[in-house]
């Protein structure tokens, strides 16, 4: 099947991490340890915090060709810069809208509180996301923006 | 008193003889720099006398500021910015500022953001349904209501109506609607404006309630509003009389009837944007990206962009200094940045040279983001936008994160 000139079945989707060195940085580094399995699509970025994500990165990591963009931070009530996790909250939120509003699905981002002691769970986040954006298919953005 | 309603009218011969609804305002203005209140008048007025460009001006002198009676509706200066970036923010001047609800409100969100000093202003909030854009309104009207426009002395919006006064005192009457839909008319954000009567002001002045057009009704939203009516009536600068039932009823209807035009026409320019599907929408709106050029027209005038060093200036790791044309990124980002406080002036859609219809998208995102948030830009100086803000417990619980996308 032809989708955006790319056969699904030999799309693997570039899914762009940021995630949190505190925690779901850790729980990755865990679910490596724990030999857990996921899909080889994750590009990890460890950054300071969830709330260290900006607009301008979770849409640069988009033009620079991510079918997907996951924030990872610590659960409400543990980041370690007290409201870092909520400010990224907002802002994928907000993010999520413009994406949507000039046409590209908002399930392309994803936000998510995954802890230290979580590798399971950032597995399993990877693992779903992934089949997410296998059905949405090759990011439009980094076509049309290739394109151009 | 917060609440109060006058309807009001200058004592001044002079000033009642160039004002078009009692010059109230004007008198207003004069009595607060004639005894100290202010230290400058900020206002608006005719350029070389033309009703069709109009340029602020800081008047200290009492005697000059009856150059800026009378309303006009060509062309919008952009007030807020203009405070911020020519008069140090009101930091070392108190200024008494005539503004429409978006100068309001966009004063609002730079104060909000430290740009202006809110004591030092007091706001003459100026009641408003719309503004026209100057060289197209020309066109109008010689091609629509087939006269020169050199001979045009008046215009004025009424409901579904615009109606423009000749020097020899005719007057002629077209239905706004219609000339809206021919492209002509109020600019485009004005048509989906829902805010008429600045209510964020210390007072807001308009006709709406106005029997003949003698006087002003105005309405106080403040103290510092409050005490400036009692005291220019105490010093004889206006007379007020207490509007009756009839008034109040008539001004009711006609602010909810603004509000219903606006929401049509909210209505219109955002369903086509939206039901059109992701598809469509991306080979739009990346058609319309594809064509900016990059010159930071939108950011130059845009009351939400206040930031000393902006992030899509030269060689800041985004945007390569002297390439043309810039990455889709870069009418989007800016975009990103202010749509949680977007006040729909439309200065960003009015300066773009590629025509790209910004501030409809803008604006429809922050009607979405107000929704989830529950924020109004631009009404009280104390709420954070959104997007700045890290939240309330409470939303926690209820705004879904993940499921929010559509
Ligand atoms: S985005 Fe456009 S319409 Fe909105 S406040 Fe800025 S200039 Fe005005
Ligand atoms: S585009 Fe962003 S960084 Fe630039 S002035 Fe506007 S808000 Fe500030
Ligand atoms: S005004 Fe238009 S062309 Fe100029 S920088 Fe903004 S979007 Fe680009
Ligand atoms: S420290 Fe982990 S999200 Fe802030």
């Amino acid at each position: 099947m032809d989708n955006n000139g790319i056969a699904t079945d030999k799309f693997e989707p570039r899914i762009i991490g940021f995630l949190c060195n505190w925690c779901a940085y850790a729980g990755a580094d865990l679910a490596g340890v724990s030999r857990i399995q996921y899909p080889p699509t994750l590009r990890v970025i460890r950054v300071m915090c969830s709330g260290r994500v900006s607009d301008i990165i979770m849409l640069s990591a988009f033009a620079a060709g991510a079918d997907g963009v996951l924030v990872a931070g610590c659960h409400l009530g543990d980041c370690h810069y007290q409201k870092g996790n909520l400010l990224a909250r907002r802002r994928v939120v907000g993010l999520k809208r413009l994406l949507e509003a000039v046409g590209i699905d908002g399930d392309r981002l994803r936000l998510e509180w995954i802890g230290a002691s979580e590798g399971a769970k950032l597995a399993e986040t990877v693992t779903n996301f992934t089949r997410t954006i296998k059905k949405l298919g090759p990011s439009p953005f980094r076509l049309k923006y290739d394109k151009r | 008193m917060k609440g109060e309603m006058h309807l009001a009218w200058s004592t001044d011969g002079e000033i009642l003889k160039r004002a078009e609804y009692g010059g109230a305002v004007t008198s207003l203005l004069k009595f607060a720099l004639e005894y100290k209140w202010v230290d400058a008048v900020l206002a608006v007025k005719a350029r070389n006398g033309k009703r069709y460009g109009c340029t602020p001006v800081l008047i200290t002198n009492p005697e000059k500021v009856i150059e800026t009676s009378g309303s006009l509706h060509c062309a919008s200066p952009n007030i807020a910015r203009y405070i911020k970036e020519y008069l140090d923010g009101a930091l070392y001047l108190k200024i008494a500022v005539t503004c429409k609800p978006c100068d309001a409100m966009a004063i609002i969100e730079l104060a909000k953001r430290n740009q202006i000093k809110l004591d030092n202003l007091l706001l003459i909030g100026i009641n408003c349904t719309g503004t026209l854009i100057p060289n197209r309104t020309k066109r109008m009207i010689k091609e629509e209501f087939g006269v020169d426009p050199d001979d045009v002395v008046r215009e004025d919006i009424e409901e579904d109506k615009l109606t423009i006064t000749l020097k020899d005192g005719t007057e002629k009457v077209k239905n706004l609607d219609e000339l809206e839909k021919k492209g002509y008319g109020r600019r485009e954000n004005c048509r989906r404006c829902e805010v008429n009567i600045p209510t964020m002001a210390d007072i807001s002045c308009g006709k709406w309630g106005v029997m003949d057009e003698k006087e002003t009704f105005i309405e106080v939203f403040s103290d510092k509003g409050s005490d400036l009516i009692e005291e220019s009536i105490k010093a004889g600068y206006i007379k007020v009389e207490q509007p009756d039932n009839i008034a109040l009823k008539t001004r009711k209807r006609k602010k909810e009837d603004a509000i219903k035009r606006a929401k049509k026409w909210q209505r219109r320019d955002f369903t086509t944007l939206k039901k059109i599907t992701l598809n469509e929408r991306l080979n739009y709106w990346f058609g319309q990206f594809n064509q900016c050029i990059k010159c930071f027209g939108c950011i130059d005038v845009c009351p939400i962009c206040y930031c000393e060093d902006c992030y899509l200036e030269a060689d800041r790791d985004l945007v390569t200094g002297g390439e043309v044309p810039p990455d889709v990124l870069f009418p989007m980002i800016r975009i990103a940045h202010v749509m949680d406080s977007c006040v729909n002036c439309g200065q960003c859609q009015d300066v773009c040279p590629m025509e790209i219809p910004l501030s409809q998208l803008t604006f429809m995102l922050n009607r979405e983001l107000a929704k989830i948030f529950k924020y109004k830009p631009g009404v009280d100086v104390n709420a954070i936008p959104p997007l700045r803000a890290p939240g309330t417990e409470e939303e926690l619980r209820t705004v879904v994160l993940n499921s929010l996308a559509r």
